[in-house]
């Protein structure tokens, strides 16, 4: 019998009065993958995030990590996880090695090397009192406390929220790390280079409903490839040209988006004797815009 | 755009790029809307009181030969004035009106002002929206002068609605307090309020956050009513008084012999801080204090093992500051008992304390009051530690512990050990400072008759805990208004039953009311069993439920 899936939702729901947070939310994460969660504010990312904790209690449906309830058994499901979130509050009064002492405590094992490994490379100075870090460094010490864990599953919500680009390299390096290590990672950004870097699977939330979940590779396969060509003569009309939409012509080129079989295409440009050719799959925030109407290379009707 | 409209709406400019007069007094109009709703509160708290005393007076003690036998009492009783003030008048309504409600409406009200200011100065500082109102049209220092000014407002409320309830009260039937005498007792008694609101403005700007800016101001007071006590105790130093802002508002003597002079300095006192505040204001970064914050340590990780030892760690500064009050409280009180007691025997005061449940003879029954006031002083405490775990979970902290193999209800049930912990200290602590200064003055009360006196402080503290605990499992975001609001009603209810009788019903539901009057009358366990049984079933449920809900943000 194979391992359950280190993450599975069913059916999953959260109601607030009328507000519907989650709807219906059918989810599953498997172990070593890394899984991106993507939704402009309010989505109800950080929802999905709260119910696997078991911070907040579902409506209807079920949540299950490591094939154990995540409220019931929420205890023992945390012995194994690590959460970072966005938002980090920590105890004014305490220094940064006195939070880390504290949360490694906690949750019970460290990895001491990996910790002073961690604090090196994320430049943070311990002895400092957490009134006196910056967001950027508070949120460092959330992410140290989390990561020396090396728990089997990381859920981040919003980690990078405050970093520096440099951190920021710092801190996909080590997510990098994680998943060489056969750690499950389950990251909900708005920073969608972040998540194209880093993740094998893409799920996109919108008002509460799970909209999109694939491979970067079978969400670009669904929408539409950008086309350029220069011509030295004539540009032909690829109005009537099928699958080709969003022509736009600009003196001797033409761009378009295309979207199944580009062969037909092909045929009429070869024909025309277009000189130069351009392709381009569309990039995650091109899908994602095109998810939220934000643009328009799917060419949706 | 009409002048009055709120300030948070409108174009932010106006043509020619003026700025338009919303933006600038922004922050003022957001503070004096709190502080006026928080004043008229208290103002209706104040006159309930001011009611109670008087009408309360006015049917305990119907004859002249009551009055003038409590007067010969009361007002020649040094002990009586150290603790409450000079009783100059105990034979009109409105004279032992002033004594009963002076120095407790001052004292409340100075609270009221300090925590009132530190919060809408430092507090909204601390979390961050001070950075949005000073990137508009406004610099710290004027800021400063805008929240000044709307607390300001919030007083003059205060005033407003204590002064009408005393016009009111005045005007029933044999109370005759004028509506001009009325009108000045109320300013007497708000004035402090004003003093402490400036002292909270100053220490804003010196310490580097709202909870020590108010601790810091909770000191001056506390050295205030300190000397205040050392000039009414009849040793030759009354001249003392003139060094403490509550010692001003005595002299200033609302409804017996009323002098308005001595409320110049008062005045004179508020504006200095009010400039004084704004100037240092002027003079800081966004975030800082003037005097200069520690910001590195060396680890010390001895009780950052686990949770329940975070809570030791988080609580202990304050739960100090509490032993300490408690202590230096109960060592005052033993040290006028024995004096106290030996000019109240037989008398009126005695039928007075009588009525408080103190029924013993001499020193005793001076503690049997002063442990009602400690009962207060720790009650409070444990009403801290429940907004302090609340605290916890609305600024998220609480997430960083739940999220790791944490169980809710062994989180909250440390916090809850820890908080009982620390009122029991206090009890402890409170009853062998008391033994000390009663034993000091060979006053003859026993050890271990005080010690219980102490434990018996425990049982209303753990209730007000109980109650804290159900709160948060049920209602979280109401958890300060409830224990507060409980203990509010807990204290009104003892002190206007203590002198008006009142239904044995309402009395019932005050756990000060509850708790026996040791050592004037031996401790009744029983009593103290029923409480600590409550509060044990209360917490229980309120741990069930805390471990079932949601986590439940600010």
């Amino acid at each position: 019998m194979p391992p359950p899936p280190v993450v599975a939702t069913s059916g999953l729901t959260k109601r607030y009065g009328d507000t519907e947070a989650l709807v219906d939310l059918d989810l599953e994460v498997s172990a070593g993958e890394v899984v991106g969660y993507l939704g402009p504010n309010g989505a109800g990312k950080t929802t999905t995030i709260r119910l696997l904790l078991g911070l907040v209690r579902a409506t209807s449906g079920t949540a299950r990590v490591f094939g154990r309830d995540s409220r019931r058994d929420a205890v023992a499901v945390h012995g194994r996880l690590a959460y970072v979130g966005g938002e980090t509050s920590l105890w004014p009064g305490l220094t940064g090695a006195e939070t880390l002492h504290l949360l490694g405590r906690v949750q019970g094992r460290v990895d001491g090397a990996y910790r002073d490994e961690l604090v090196e490379r994320f430049s943070l100075d311990p002895s400092k009192k957490v009134r006196a870090y910056s967001k950027g460094n508070r949120q460092k010490v959330v992410l140290i406390g989390a990561l020396m864990t090396r728990p089997d599953l990381l859920v981040l919500d919003e980690p990078t929220d405050g970093l520096d680009p440099l951190m920021e390299q710092a801190f996909r390096l080590t997510v990098h790390e994680a998943r060489e290590r056969g750690q499950t990672v389950f990251l909900s950004s708005h920073i969608l280079s972040e998540v194209e870097a880093l993740c094998d699977r893409v799920g996109i939330l919108r008002s509460g409903r799970l909209v999109e979940m694939g491979t970067l590779a079978e969400m670009r396969h669904l929408s539409a490839l950008t086309v350029e060509a220069t011509f030295d003569g004539p540009v032909p009309d690829l109005g009537d040209v099928p699958g080709v939409g969003s022509v736009v012509v600009d003196g001797r080129v033409v761009r378009c988006h295309v979207r199944g079989s580009v062969a037909p295409l092909l045929e009429v440009l070869a024909r025309a004797g277009a000189v130069g050719l351009l392709s381009r799959e569309p990039s995650l925030e091109e899908l994602f815009l095109a998810r939220y109407g934000g643009s328009e290379p799917t060419g949706d009707a | 755009m009409t002048p009055d409209a709120p300030a948070t709406a409108g174009p932010a400019m106006v043509a020619g790029g003026t700025p338009a007069r919303s933006t600038r007094t922004v922050a003022g109009g957001l503070a004096a809307r709190r502080a006026v709703r928080s004043g008229a509160l208290w103002g209706v708290v104040f006159g309930i009181t001011v009611a109670s005393s008087a009408l309360g007076y006015r049917s305990l003690y119907r004859t002249t030969a009551q009055r003038r036998a409590l007067a010969d009492a009361y007002g020649t009783n040094h002990a009586m004035s150290t603790l409450f003030g000079p009783a100059p008048d105990l034979q009109t309504v409105a004279g032992f009106t002033a004594f009963k409600v002076t120095m407790a409406l001052m004292l409340i009200g100075a609270v009221w002002g300090l925590l009132l200011g530190t919060r809408l100065l430092r507090g909204e500082e601390d979390a961050g929206r001070w950075e949005v109102l000073l990137a508009g049209q406004t610099t710290m220092g004027r800021a400063t002068a805008q929240v000044l000014a709307g607390l300001g407002a919030g007083v003059a409320t205060l005033w407003a609605v204590t002064a009408v309830a005393t016009t009111l009260v005045g005007r029933a039937r044999g109370v005759h307090i004028g509506p001009g005498p009325a009108l000045y007792f109320a300013l007497a008694v708000v004035a402090t309020s004003a003093v402490f609101i400036g002292v909270g403005a100053v220490t804003s700007q010196l310490a580097a956050s709202r909870r020590r800016a108010a601790a810091w101001a909770a000191v001056v007071l506390g050295v205030a009513y300190a000397v205040r006590m050392v000039a009414d105790a009849g040793i030759g130093l009354h001249g003392l008084v003139w060094a403490s802002p509550l010692g001003w508002v005595e002299e200033a003597a609302p409804l017996t012999g009323p002098r308005p002079l001595a409320l110049l300095p008062l005045g004179i006192l508020c504006g200095a801080l009010a400039v004084g505040a704004a100037h240092l204001a002027g003079r800081r970064d966004v975030g800082t204090g003037l005097v200069p914050d520690r910001t590195r340590a060396r680890a010390r990780t001895g009780l950052l093992g686990g949770t329940t030892g975070l809570a030791v760690r988080l609580a202990r500064p304050t739960v100090l500051g509490w032993w300490v009050a408690v202590a230096l409280s109960g060592l005052l009180y033993g040290l006028i008992a024995r004096s106290a007691g030996s000019t109240i025997t037989g008398s009126a005061v005695h039928q007075v304390l009588a009525k408080l449940g103190a029924t013993g003879t001499g020193a005793d029954a001076v503690l049997g009051v002063c442990f009602l006031i400690l009962a207060v002083l720790v009650a409070f405490a444990a009403a801290g530690q429940c907004t302090a775990a609340r605290a916890e979970e609305s600024s998220g902290r609480l997430d960083n512990l739940l999220t790791r193999p944490v169980a809710p209800a062994g989180w909250l049930g440390g916090r809850l050990a820890v908080a009982l912990a620390a009122v029991t200290g206090g009890g402890l602590l409170g009853g062998t400072a008391a033994w000390l200064g009663a034993s000091s003055q060979g006053a003859g009360v026993r050890f271990p008759l005080l010690l219980a006196a102490g434990v018996n402080l425990v049982p209303p503290a753990a209730v007000v805990l109980g109650l804290g605990a159900l709160t948060l499992g049920l209602a979280p975001r109401a958890t300060a208004a409830v224990v507060y609001g409980y203990l509010g009603w807990s204290l009104l209810v003892v002190v206007v039953g203590g002198i008006g009788g009142g239904d044995h019903w309402v009395l019932d539901t005050s756990v000060l009311h509850q708790m026996s009057a040791a050592p004037a009358v031996p401790v009744d366990w029983t009593a103290d069993g029923i409480m600590a049984a409550v509060a044990v079933v209360a917490a229980g449920v309120g741990l069930a439920a805390f471990a079932r809900r949601d986590l439940a943000p600010a």
